[in-house]
């Protein structure tokens, strides 16, 4: 047994950059953990996620925050949502089932996604270049989220306030997410 | 195209990607009399209609969910838009 | 040269002038000119040469419909060809030169093509080059190419960057003239979301062309009010510069924006954005465009459209001409004269088809009803022409005008079928538009301008109905509606000279009617033939007169004659731009193991497998060939321990009470009795009996599994599985996600990969060979407490492992790999290495599993359960797939063991020919085994599980082998499995 340990690498160096009107950012200290309904069971997940975490069971394509505020549902698919919280350590896994019990079928996914928060006024501008969605405060309001693809990446956005957005996608491309996102910026801010 | 998703609203066809027929959803049972036949049958033989067309589309980029697509294949209207698993559970399906 | 034909008034900001050059020509410009503009201020009209004869051209309308004037702008790598002077917005410093002659411009070698025009009639190509046929390629093609054709490209890569992006709006308003400015007024004021595109940089499309009043002011400052009002509402886009150029279902529309087309440096933003504009309704407010009458040497410099005429004289305060003479068929000719003369141009003649004038003179001008243009003369330019009287008319400039056709183009993309109306002489759009659209103005017939006005309001307003907005109330614009009678006149039958159509493509009358009497009479077919309306303009000038002849020859109607289907894009829209950012290292994302970096720093080489950049090799100091890398990386595998990254492996995290029988049913072989803490493998096939693809899943809890697949397969397979969760086991309790990125996956292989692990895996969890025997699994942490999941599987044949960290710590795992397995001299292995001990292996992949392969083909058709319900199982059974002379999965090794095998090889009986007939199989897979010392292959061949030891030929056509080889065993290494499970 060596006294080897490992160290934790963010996916994209905690990055951030500031432009005219727009603000990037990798988000880090938060864990990402899929919760799965069981058939017949969504119920008894919303109880037990009301009680512990003070939160509604988000439809697809909203999400929904705990009463601290420090975590959040992303309704993403019939039957499963993420669940988005503030946390540091490894035990993610354990975090939520401490707090769910067995109401959800529950997989870490804090790993699995790059997280980019970009902001400011010009934030929405950037996003056209890849975005086919229309993120137009009428169809896409504050807590709403969509799963989505930019660039041929899969990506997972959500409005956290008027000129705040959080974008997830996979961590092994995120370089190339990284890229696509600066230069629609670069693109549009002078 | 744009699909108007039952629970999502109106998406970009480039999210999903195509299947093909809905009956697709109606696989045989395997112990049934002539399996073989009947597997050939939902397998290989389908109707390629000039008009409306029931097809399955999958949400790739999105939600995941499989859709049945009601679309006619002269103008490329799309007329209904269902949750497969709902079509497949009034159909009868279920282990 | 100065600006001898500026005059007064204009758009043009003459606080702002400009300088350029015409074939380095200093010439001089204001802000506001169009490269057409100025070229006509500075009197220059000779401005190009045509495609076919080299014939003199000058410019011929002042829109995107130019047939004629098409020119290269700028210099070095950002030169570009076959842009239209037209639609070319002036700026300081703009080089532009002119195109298809060789010598210059006034002097074009090439012209001679005119003199042997008889030769070069419509079909010529077809007729002429006929034989020998060997001449073709070496003799006909490259003389053709080098006197035809257009512009020439820079050769080198496009130095400029282009975009694409996405918008939204509730109604697209298609054109900025008077008709979509009274629609975007409507639909803004209402509040909702609008966005309205022009070609032009200038909204206003012909009210900035005429004199006409709205609302009691001149048009153009109506139009320069409205634009402003619009661009203060926030709900309102304004988008000058965009062509929207396709209509598309379902409501999106294809639009470019040219960002920087009229700077002189693009200032590394990129130049131009491809828009998909995705819009609940649309108006079509495209206008309309003018059409030339056919008549002798009707293609001088000087010869114009009419309505072009008097845009260049209102808008851009440039006359065409000092002495400018009309030749019409309809009242909106006449303006052209009366316009003109307003600003002091001497007016020539009036020359109209018609018997009765409209207007009751023009002072000073011949006034000549009922009469025809007959030919013309002016070798460089316009200098007379004649009538079919016989009077002679000096002039320099001839406005002619036979009529307008509404821009229809865009409702006509989805097959729409326009109509054809007699009282305009010309096609409106039909009943069947694209859903969503309405069409208003002249784009819809409405050719006047209180019409134009009114139409744009009313259908704004009906679709604001449709998406339950209510109006705002405001007062429509209004406007008086001008004459604009027409009587159709396509051609002057006495012209005996060459009468043009298709100026662009130098199709005549007489090309149309050679076209009607060798049976060319379809539309499609006379467009083919003739080459009528194709290229840079689309015929939009020349299509409807070619189809009125077409018609006279046939006897038959217009209508029935048919129009020629209208496809994006509108206008053209360069390659460029359709490519957007998608160039050279972007041309797609790339996907990065864990250990990319440490790989990199290594001095790996990469290979491109999908998205993933993998390791192929490691090179080390003093290795010249890939082999030696991968040599050594295999040999030191089996000697020691190799570790390998496999992150790009999907992973499927199953959960649910039913997931191990929803296992069992994805999979052919049996998965419901799966011990927790034990992995399988897994064959899934294709409900056709075929295999999909191939994998190990692990069972972590009694409702939790881990599947694997194959790197290439992991997309695929999960929608598979998605499919079969919610469309045919809609019942059970399943639910999947991919874990693929989750977890930095490595394989630790070798006889001494457990040593090795026990030096970083945490005491508490013993995984000797008795508490972790091959096909264990567990959840253990590793490095002092970071969690992990462990699992005994090999694909190299040797005591291995896969061992998986959350993927922020994957490359410190790797470097932890690495730095306590010194003492074993362990190495990295890359994917090269990984591929020949699976071949050694006899383990199949994507070389294998080629979507034609059976799980019997494999040697694998036990696996298939016959006592379950699975995917595929029922169709195993079909006879195609269990022929008796089926093919088998085997190993080959050639006789002589210094040969090298090839991969697609054939195999071939020793005593037949190798031909299709004899063929037996083929060779998938070969690698130099280090382990054997010489050239080993997998390979399919009939009844190959019979035949081991028979000797077959391998030959390679492709590669001119033929090498005798022995048919063997797939499993050259440890065929026992014994080193599994040390």
């Amino acid at each position: 047994m060596s006294n080897l340990s490992l160290t934790a690498q963010s996916a994209l160096g905690g990055i951030r950059r500031d432009f005219e009107g727009v603000s990037l950012a990798e988000v880090g200290g938060h864990a990402l953990v899929s919760v799965a309904t069981p058939l017949g069971g969504g119920e008894r997940l919303a109880k037990a996620i009301a009680s512990s975490y003070g939160a509604k069971l988000p439809t697809v394509g909203y999400s929904s925050l705990s009463d601290n505020g420090r975590a959040r549902f992303l309704g993403l698919q019939p039957d499963q949502m993420f669940l988005l919280f503030e946390h540091e350590d490894d035990e993610a896994l354990a975090a939520v089932t401490g707090q769910l019990g067995d109401a959800g079928y529950y997989t870490d996914q804090s790993d699995s996604w790059a997280m980019l928060r970009i902001s400011g006024p010009a934030g929405r501008t950037a996003l056209e270049r890849i975005c086919m969605l229309d993120l137009h405060p009428d169809s896409f309001d504050i807590d709403a989220v969509a799963r989505t693809t930019m660039e041929h990446l899969g990506v997972i956005i959500l409005r956290e306030a008027a000129d705040s957005f959080l974008l997830m996608s996979p961590r092994s491309s995120a370089t190339s997410f990284l890229h696509a996102i600066e230069t629609s910026i670069i693109n549009v801010t002078e | 195209m744009i699909i108007n998703h039952p629970l999502l609203g109106p998406r970009d066809a480039a999210e999903f990607t195509y299947l093909g027929d809905a009956t697709l959803i109606n696989r045989p049972d395997w112990q049934a009399e002539d399996a073989a036949g009947k597997f050939h049958e939902y397998l290989y033989l389908r109707d390629n209609p000039a008009g409306e067309h029931r097809e399955l589309w999958f949400h790739e980029q999105g939600d995941r969910s499989w859709l049945v697509v009601t679309r006619n294949t002269l103008t490329h209207e799309i007329t209904k838009v269902e949750l497969a698993r709902d079509v497949a559970l009034a159909a009868g399906r279920d282990k | 040269m100065s600006e001898s034909s500026r005059v007064a008034g204009g758009l043009v900001d003459r606080t702002k002038p400009l300088s350029f050059t015409f074939n380095a020509q200093q010439l001089t410009g204001y802000a506001g000119d169009t490269l057409a503009s100025a070229l006509i201020a500075n009197g220059r009209r000779l401005v190009a040469r045509s495609f076919k004869y080299h014939r003199p051209r000058g410019i011929f309308t002042a829109g995107s419909e130019e047939p004629n004037a098409l020119v290269q702008l700028r210099r070095g790598a950002y030169q570009e060809p076959n842009t239209r002077a037209t639609v070319t917005e002036l700026f300081d410093g703009l080089e532009v030169t002119s195109q298809n002659h060789r010598g210059s411009l006034d002097f074009d070698l090439m012209a001679a093509n005119d003199f042997i025009a008889p030769f070069l009639s419509a079909g010529f190509y077809y007729k002429t080059f006929m034989w020998p046929k060997a001449f073709w390629e070496k003799v006909y093609e490259p003389i053709i190419r080098a006197s035809a054709g257009l512009g020439r490209l820079s050769g080198a890569p496009d130095p400029d960057s282009y975009d694409k992006g996405f918008l939204h709006c509730d109604l697209l308003i298609i054109g900025a003239g008077p008709a979509g400015l009274s629609a975007a007024l409507a639909a803004g004021q209402a509040g909702t979301r609008v966005i309205l595109a022009d070609e032009d940089f200038l909204l206003g499309g012909r009210l900035n062309a005429e004199t006409h009043e709205v609302d009691g002011k001149l048009g153009s400052h109506w139009a320069a009010e409205t634009a402003a009002e619009l661009a203060a509402l926030d709900n309102v886009r304004t988008m000058p510069r965009t062509t929207v150029y396709g209509a598309y279902d379902h409501g999106i529309y294809g639009a470019l924006e040219r960002k920087t087309d009229h700077l002189a440096t693009s200032g590394d933003k990129p130049r131009q954005v491809l828009w998909r504009i995705y819009a609940k309704r649309a108006v079509l407010c495209a206008g309309a465009t003018e059409r030339p009458i056919a008549f002798g040497n009707n293609d001088r410099p000087g010869i114009m459209l009419a309505g072009a005429v008097r845009a260049y004289a209102n808008r851009w305060a440039a006359a065409p001409g000092k002495r400018v003479a009309v030749f019409t068929n309809n009242d909106d000719g006449w303006r052209s004269a009366v316009d003109l003369a307003a600003r002091g141009i001497e007016i020539a003649a009036m020359v109209d088809t018609r018997d009765i004038a409209p207007l009751a003179g023009l002072p000073g001008a011949l006034i000549a009803m009922g009469a025809r243009v007959q030919d013309t003369s002016g070798r460089g330019g316009l200098r007379s022409f004649t009538l079919s009287g016989g009077q002679k008319i000096s002039a320099d400039c001839l406005a002619v005008s036979g009529g307008w056709n509404p821009n229809i183009h865009l409702t006509c993309h989805q097959r729409g079928r326009p109509v054809w109306r007699d009282d305009l002489a010309a096609f409106v759009p039909g009943a069947d538009l694209p859903v969503g659209m309405r069409v208003a103005g002249a784009a819809n017939g409405a050719l006047t301008l209180g019409a134009s006005l009114s139409e744009g309001w009313t259908a704004a307003n009906e679709a604001l109905d449709d998406l339950g907005v209510a109006p705002a109330g405001a007062a429509k614009p209004k406007a008086d509606d001008e004459p604009a009678a027409i009587s159709a006149f396509w051609h002057v039958k006495e012209s005996s000279a060459r009468a043009w159509l298709d100026l662009q493509n130098d199709v005549t009358v007489k090309d149309v009617k050679l076209a009607h009497q060798e049976g060319f009479r379809a539309v499609e077919h006379l467009k083919r033939y003739t080459t009528l309306g194709m290229a840079t303009d689309q015929g939009k000038t020349a299509n409807v007169a070619a189809l009125a002849i077409m018609a006279e020859c046939t006897g038959k109607l217009i209508p029935e004659t048919g129009t020629t289907i209208f496809r994006p894009p509108f206008t053209p829209v360069p390659i460029g731009a359709l490519a957007g950012r998608a160039r050279g290292k972007d041309f797609r994302p790339y996907r990065l193991t864990p250990s990319h970096k440490w790989a990199a720093d290594q001095g790996a080489v990469f290979v491109e497998t999908g998205m993933w950049l993998r390791a192929q090799w490691f090179p080390r100091d003093g290795e010249t060939h890939w082999r030696q890398s991968v040599d050594r990386e295999v040999s030191q595998t089996r000697a020691s321990v190799g570790i390998c990254d496999v992150t790009t492996l999907g992973k499927i995290d199953i959960q649910g009470r039913d997931a191990a029988d929803f296992l069992n049913k994805v999979y052919c072989n049996g998965f419901a009795k799966l011990p927790v803490g034990k992995v399988r493998y897994g064959l899934m096939l294709r409900e056709d009996g075929i295999v999909m693809d191939d994998g190990t899943t692990a069972r972590l809890g009694e409702s939790h599994f881990v599947m694997t697949t194959t790197t290439a397969n992991a997309v695929g397979v999960f929608r598979h599985m998605e499919f079969c969760r919610q469309c045919l086991w809609p019942g059970m309790d399943v639910h999947l996600i991919s874990a693929t990125e989750q977890w930095a996956q490595f394989a630790v292989a070798g006889p001494n990969s457990r040593q090795l692990l026990q030096k970083i895996v945490d005491p508490d969890h013993d995984i000797s060979n008795e508490a972790f025997p091959f096909m264990a699994c567990s959840e253990i942490t590793v490095c002092g407490g970071t969690p992990a999941r462990l699992f005994r599987i090999s694909f190299s044949g040797e005591l291995a492992y896969e061992i998986a960290v959350p993927t922020r710590y994957g490359e410190s795992l790797m470097q932890a790999l690495l730095s306590v397995g010194a003492e074993f001299d362990a190495v990295a292995y890359g994917t090269e290495a990984l591929g020949v001990m699976r071949v050694e292996k006899g383990h199949a992949a994507g070389n294998e599993l080629t979507g034609q392969t059976s799980a019997r083909n494999l040697g694998m058709g036990r696996l298939v359960s016959k006592k379950k319900d699975c995917i595929g199982n029922v169709l195993s059974e079909r006879a195609a797939l269990n022929r008796e002379n089926g093919l088998s999965l085997m190993g080959f090794r050639p006789v002589n063991r210094s040969d090298a095998l090839s991969a697609g090889a054939h195999f071939i009986a020793r005593a037949r020919n190798a031909a299709m007939e004899n063929d037996e199989g083929w060779m998938t897979s070969v690698a130099f085994s280090p382990s054997l010392g010489h050239s080993i292959g997998l390979g399919f061949i009939e009844r190959g599980h019979e035949r081991k030891g028979e000797v077959v030929r391998a030959v390679d056509l492709v590669r001119g082998k033929d090498i005798e080889v022995e048919i063997v065993s797939a499993h050259f290494v440890d065929p026992e499995g014994a080193r599994l499970r040390v």
